[in-house]
């Protein structure tokens, strides 16, 4: 979702009274895991825009080993509030780690510890990366619109990159196995939070059942990021410097990701631009099809957009939810909400093209 | 009735002092809150604007889809009754849309789409009736 956790902002100071000693734990984490005599940690903020994560600009210094000099780190932890669904940091450090193997453009992940006397909480480093995340001013910016052709077919890439993760992998043991994810167990879980929610949403049961009754032949699992769109990577002006995100990764569909990183939802100041709001299908699609050698099949990329927009409805009004049940004192969360009728009116422009109203 | 200026009115008159008086004073990394308590308000005034009317429509629609086969009386006159029954009716709506109980016949089907339209449009133009127009829709 927009706003969560990623190195895409300046830090601000900590104003905590035990900085020094949490700085002091995590030097001394450092040094032995990287291999170092001693480690000071020159700086450690706080970075803005983690819903589910927490990241905290570190500046270290290490005397030697392999990292030896000055480095720019973020660490990686869980905010107060856990969503569910997403992978624990070990798990992501692991999803992390393998996709930098398989050569998806990623900040390196370095380190990562369960150890509560740390931090608090597990967490793991990585490299910083550099440039911004922000989607409304990627999607706006006249100066990059040249570049953004470009960028889509590289994003194309990435992603077949990423799809080239398969199962079984030892390394990724914890992901849920591939026949207990898929589009059936997607539509099962979408209708029991419709179940509990306190109003009904017709749009929603709707585009569920349509779902339901068009589910696509399966194909070989691959690993999806499972929220690969703009907001999601980092641009250092128009060059892509680190796909973020990885806590809802697993095995599925990869026109899933194909589906979500195209949906409407995730074009920002660029509806007419449906890829990712960055550029034509075209582009991003033909990035795809080179990396990965496979056609697509547009059909196969509807169904997941469809299903991507329930998705986000649902993500939607569990966002809100966190306020109205929760009791999270959240402007933005509470907001949130209502953006779920811009996926069902989403969902009615997909499905049924010709109902269109007449004065609408 | 109510104490003038209206509760609409109010909220758009607070509004605009937010957003030409204090954003302007406030820190930058203030702005966005600032911003979402606008959106807030924005939305709290439209629907303070429109009412009950867009509700009310939709539950005639309703009762109309469902004529045949009423399950509850007609709301009495008030406020909360219809939303009571526009609730009540909502939810089998959507029990039906679930277990495609209109996919049989296409005129029932093409009605049950349209309330659908209806419905989202009447919640965009109060939650964002700037999507809407982005979206080809008045």
């Amino acid at each position: 979702m927009e706003g969560t956790a990623s190195p895409r902002s300046e830090p601000s100071q900590d104003p905590s009274a035990a900085a020094g000693e949490r700085r002091t734990r995590l030097a001394h984490f450092l040094a032995p895991a990287a291999g170092a005599s001693a480690v000071e940690i020159t700086s450690l903020s706080p970075l803005r825009g983690g819903a589910i994560q927490e990241n905290w600009a570190v500046d270290a210094s290490f005397r030697d080993g392999p990292l030896a000099g000055s480095q720019q780190l973020v660490l990686r932890t869980t905010a107060q509030t856990g969503v569910t669904a997403s992978l624990s940091r070990i798990e992501e450090f692991a999803v992390l780690k393998a996709a930098f193997d398989a050569g998806v453009t990623v900040p390196e992940p370095l380190f990562a510890t369960d150890d509560e006397a740390v931090f608090g909480k597990p967490f793991f480093i990585m490299r910083r990366v550099k440039g911004i995340a922000a989607a409304h001013r990627i999607t706006r910016d006249p100066a990059l619109d040249p570049a953004l052709p470009a960028l889509a077919e590289r994003l194309g890439r990435e992603l077949a990159r990423i799809h080239t993760i398969r199962p079984p992998r030892h390394d990724l043991a914890f992901l849920p196995a591939p026949d207990e994810v898929g589009p059936a167990r997607q539509v099962a879980a979408f209708r029991a939070y419709l179940n509990k929610h306190a109003t009904p949403r017709p749009v929603l049961e709707w585009g569920i059942h349509w779902l339901e009754t068009h589910f696509p032949t399966p194909v070989a699992p691959v690993l999806c990021h499972h929220d690969f769109r703009t907001g999601n990577y980092m641009l250092e002006g128009p060059e892509l410097t680190g796909i973020l995100d990885w806590e809802f990764a697993g095995w599925g569909d990869p026109f899933e990701d194909i589906g979500w990183f195209c949906s409407k939802g995730w074009r920002f100041a660029r509806l007419d631009r449906e890829a990712g709001g960055i550029a034509e299908r075209a582009a991003f699609y033909a990035g795809y099809e080179r990396e990965s050698g496979r056609p697509l099949d547009p059909r196969r990329v509807f169904f997941w957009e469809v299903l991507a927009g329930v998705r986000w409805a649902v993500i939607a009004l569990e966002q809100s939810d966190r306020y109205m049940i929760g009791g999270e004192r959240n402007l933005d969360l509470a907001l949130t909400g209502r953006r779920a009728s811009e996926c069902e009116l989403e969902i009615l422009m997909m499905l049924d093209p010709s109902g269109v109203p007449a004065d609408g | 009735m109510g104490d003038l200026p209206t509760a609409p009115a109010l909220l758009a008159l607070a509004r605009d002092v937010l957003l030409t008086e204090l954003l302007p004073l406030l820190p930058q990394e203030a702005h966005l809150d600032a911003r979402l308590v606008a959106n807030g308000m924005a939305i709290a005034e439209r629907e303070a604007t429109v009412g009950n009317e867009p509700h009310a429509a939709i539950l005639r629609e309703l009762r109309r889809l469902y004529s045949d086969h009423p399950q509850a009386d007609p709301a009495q006159n008030g406020e909360v009754e219809v939303e009571t029954e526009e609730f009540g009716l909502l939810r089998r709506f959507a029990q039906d849309l679930r277990s495609g109980a209109f996919d049989r016949s296409e005129p029932h089907s093409r009605r049950a789409r349209d309330i659908l339209w209806q419905l989202t449009i009447v919640r965009l133009r109060l939650a964002n009736p700037r999507f809407l127009n982005a979206n080809g829709f008045s």
